[in-house]
């Protein structure tokens, strides 16, 4: 059903068929769709909001909420960014669309349990997306993944926005992770792939041969 | 001989008058010019006894210039080298071409280049203005008749010359500050040749746009507008036959890059509300159609679509023929060139709306890094980085926008001769380079990464460092400075509101706008310089010790505890920023995989943090081959000396 959405929707952005305002309802529709079944499709999103730049007096705060919300759910890659520079000075005005920068901005910052909290103050604005939490909680474990080899157990506990103990194993055991004696967890040996590089300069023949040859 | 074409329709003797020939041929001292010579005497044709075969190998080859016009000749060229076409321009076309239009007048020549003694067409001479028409100087009159002639004949070489010499030139000497002659006044001249009357608008257009004070007016934008209207109409009106007009690829490439700017000149005009008298606005109002940001989308699609362009860069980049998929408009060097840059057009367009996934998404199937057959236009190539390189820094992917820019850096440093001499690409060019160093300089600062050693010297000798210094110690407003000096410049798609509060400036809000969220995502990052320099010491460091360094200066109500937290927000946020996207291979420049890519990376194991640095070596090699060149250089010189 997704992939049938997804292959249609892309049917209906190519070329300049993209910039047709009569897509909006459709492409709105979809991405209700998304929220609710917890899809994404970036391409489809931005889309909408560029049809938003270009018939200002189509814009709906409801739908660019979600599709921001949708981004944060996509971190760590930079969609909110792209969607970000989409808007403009006015909408970010807006206190439900200003809520979302600020989020995005902690996040980023990684301060997560700042995050956690601001986003259990309002309840409303995340649950209208499925699987919210625990999109979020993936990036968590993804910047843990590559900063830590060990990490303290209740430290990893909070910044995946203080969950319980069953949850806590649930996430260690999803990334293959391993508890430790003194409430440690192991999370990967980092020797293998951080270490100190070392660029020396590699001469071929190739390019000294020229040289060679001519002042011989 | 490649250049008959539509000779047949020049029947009077006075007509072959007007007729230059030119062409280049290539004498080798052995026969080894890829082609079989045959004698052909009536009855012999096609025996074998006749075709003479020469051996193949390296040999060594004259290749002369010359042309022919009425009853006059040109010196006899040698060409030494390679000849591409900015060498005919230099050495070819504007030494000898130009002396002989001088030449030309100077015989007394006057019959039919003189179109005030052709009384071919009565009507014509009463349809045109005369005042207007008497004021073009002879030399302009003779260039207009001789250009048309060569469009409608196709000569590229020719038409490349005048195109980027000639036309320059003359714009020089007689139309400095003010615009070249009316269409009305010229159309007589070229028997009111449609399609060489719309070249010239654009032209014309384009010249008033660049050179004249006091303009364009909102007419003149209009006319401009309605001026592409009509020149990408005859492009595309039959769906089934490609036109029969070749134009040299930098006219091409010239043409779409105007087009965009005229149009990102027209949304800033129009965005400036409070310069306008009502009568303007009105105006503006009624024909929101002009300019509109659809039509220029749209046109260029269009362009891309008929020349299939995109389906012949992927057949291209998987190794196959390209003209295999082309259709009959892609074959067509002027749709197949339209194509290519109005992908680079739609870039343009959609970085100055703010849309980087689409601006990188529109070049699939270009592999930047690669020279290719579409890839001899430098400006082309040059601006094409540019947007890439910025699209990438906007979307955090900062080793790429780095590879990007110094790629494409580099290669202005080695070719910069090349376009020296053609000064009026020159200076879009340099501004374009300057602002890549500034975006390079500001990307180095938030991603530093080794790059190549000439480049670095640049930056050191351009004094970059004392500005990635300010913007290492978190100095905002020069990042600031930095990002305005080298943005595009960003445009609103919808005109301002009619009800506009006009104290608002509209010009400044898609660029205050872009700035903002350039600047946000460095403020989010303002620690991580702070954290390099310390980790940049030590090989491990526990996170205490750190904290404390961190804590150094504030105030005191700072703990150690609160510190550490503090701390562990900065270094995930900082692992977490040095991880991006990076291209790694294949057609599409959005994909990609995490790396960190940048020269500092540490883990943390308990309570201490590990380091990874990068050590480069010293470089010889350079060093040493300058060195050698100096002292061969010497050497030689030592020799001359006759004593």
């Amino acid at each position: 059903m997704a992939e049938a959405m997804r292959s249609a929707v892309a049917q209906m952005l190519t070329g300049i068929e993209r910039y047709n305002p009569e897509n909006v309802p459709t492409l709105e529709s979809y991405v209700d769709y998304q929220s609710r079944e917890n899809t994404y499709d970036l391409e489809a999103n931005l889309a909408v909001l560029k049809l938003y730049q270009f018939n200002p007096h189509l814009y709906n705060t409801n739908i660019t909420c979600q599709i921001l919300l949708k981004a944060l759910t996509n971190f760590p890659h930079t969609d909110f960014v792209l969607c970000k520079c989409l808007l403009n000075e006015k909408h970010l005005a807006e206190p439900q669309i200003a809520h979302i920068m600020f989020l995005a901005d902690i996040l980023e910052s990684c301060d997560f349990q700042e995050f956690w909290t601001r986003v259990h103050s309002v309840p409303d604005l995340c649950s209208q997306i499925t699987g919210f939490h625990d999109s979020i909680r993936k990036f968590v474990c993804h910047v843990v993944g590559i900063t830590f080899q060990t990490v303290n157990r209740s430290v990893l506990a909070q910044l995946l926005g203080g969950v319980d103990d069953q949850t806590l194993k649930h996430w260690v055991n999803k990334y293959g992770w391993r508890e430790e004696e003194n409430d440690m967890i192991f999370i990967a040996n980092q020797d293998e792939n951080i270490k100190t590089k070392n660029i020396t300069e590699k001469i071929d023949f190739e390019s000294a041969a020229a040289i060679m040859a001519a002042s011989r | 001989m490649p250049r008959r074409r539509g000779r047949a329709q020049y029947q009077h003797r006075a007509e072959w008058q007007n007729v230059m020939f030119s062409d280049e041929s290539c004498f080798n001292l052995c026969y080894n010019d890829g082609r079989t010579r045959v004698r052909l005497y009536r009855g012999e044709r096609n025996l074998r006894a006749f075709i003479v075969k020469r051996h193949s190998g390296q040999t060594l080859s004259v290749i002369v210039w010359g042309v022919n016009v009425d009853n006059m000749r040109s010196r006899l060229l040698r060409i030494q080298g390679n000849l591409n076409s900015n060498r005919y321009i230099r050495e070819v076309s504007e030494p000898e071409v130009l002396l002989l239009f001088h030449n030309y007048d100077g015989y007394g020549y006057s019959g039919s280049l003189e179109y005030d003694q052709h009384g071919g067409d009565p009507h014509a001479e009463s349809d045109y203005d005369r005042q207007g028409y008497n004021n073009i100087p002879d030399m302009v009159k003779r260039f207009l008749v001789y250009f048309r002639n060569c469009i409608s004949e196709g000569l590229i070489f020719e038409i490349q010359n005048l195109y980027e010499s000639s036309f320059p030139k003359l714009t020089e000497q007689f139309f400095d500050k003010k615009p070249w002659p009316e269409v009305s006044d010229v159309a007589a001249l070229v028997d009111n040749d449609a399609v060489f009357l719309i070249l010239y608008k654009e032209l014309y257009y384009r010249h008033i746009y660049a050179r004249v004070t006091g303009c364009p007016t909102v007419d003149q934008r209009f006319q401009s507008f309605y001026n592409y209207c009509d020149l990408f109409n005859h492009i595309l009106k039959y769906r089934l036959d490609p036109i029969a007009l070749e134009l040299p690829d930098q006219w091409l490439w010239e043409l779409v890059d105007e087009f965009v700017y005229q149009f990102q000149s027209f949304a800033q005009y129009r965005a400036r509300v409070q310069k306008k008298t009502p009568e303007e606005l009105e105006k503006l109002h009624n024909n929101n159609k002009v300019w509109n940001v659809l039509c220029v989308l749209n046109v260029l699609h269009s362009l891309v679509e008929r020349s299939k362009i995109k389906r012949q860069l992927e057949v291209y980049a998987s190794g196959g023929d390209p003209d295999s998929v082309a259709g009959e408009f892609g074959r067509h060097s002027l749709y197949k060139m339209l194509g290519y840059f109005s992908l680079v057009g739609l870039l343009r367009v959609h970085s100055l709306l703010g849309d980087y996934y689409q601006a990188i998404k529109v070049l699939e199937n270009i592999e930047l890094n690669k020279k290719s057959q579409y890839s001899h236009v430098p400006a082309c190539q040059i601006s094409t980085s540019y947007y890439v390189g910025f699209a990438y820094m906007m979307m955090r992917r900062y080793s790429d926008a780095i590879r990007t820019f110094s790629s494409i850096l580099l290669y202005i440093q080695r070719t910069k001769q090349l376009f020296q001499s053609r000064t009026y690409q020159n200076d879009q060019i340099n501004k374009q380079t300057d602002q890549m160093y500034h975006l390079l300089a500001i990307c180095l600062v938030l991603h530093p990464q080794c790059i190549d050693e000439s480049i670095h010297q640049v930056l050191r000798e351009k004094n970059f460092h004392e500005k990635m210094y300010k913007m290492q110690y978190g100095e905002l407003s020069e990042f600031e400075s930095c990002f305005v000096y080298a943005c595009p410049k960003f445009l609103s798609p919808a005109p301002p509101p009619a009800d506009a509060p006009p104290d608002y400036d509209y010009v400044k809000e898609a660029i205050k706008y872009q700035t903002r969220v350039f600047m946000d995502e460095v403020k989010q990052q303002k620690m991580l310089p702070i954290i390099r320099s310390y980790l940049k010491l030590y090989t491990t460091l526990p996170l205490s010790k750190l904290a404390t360094f961190m804590g150094q200066g504030e105030n005191s109500n700072w703990n150690l505890n609160d510190g550490m937290k503090a701390l562990i927000i900065h270094l995930l946020c900082f692992k977490h920023k040095m991880k991006n996207v990076v291209w790694t291979k294949g057609t599409s420049g959005l994909e990609g995989k995490f790396q960190s890519g940048s020269e500092l990376d540490f883990y943390i194991d308990h309570q201490m943090i590990h380091i990874a640095d990068t050590k480069v070596a010293h470089r010889y090699g350079d060093f040493f081959i300058r060195k050698i060149l100096k002292f061969e250089d010497l050497n030689r010189k030592l020799h001359m000396i006759k004593i």
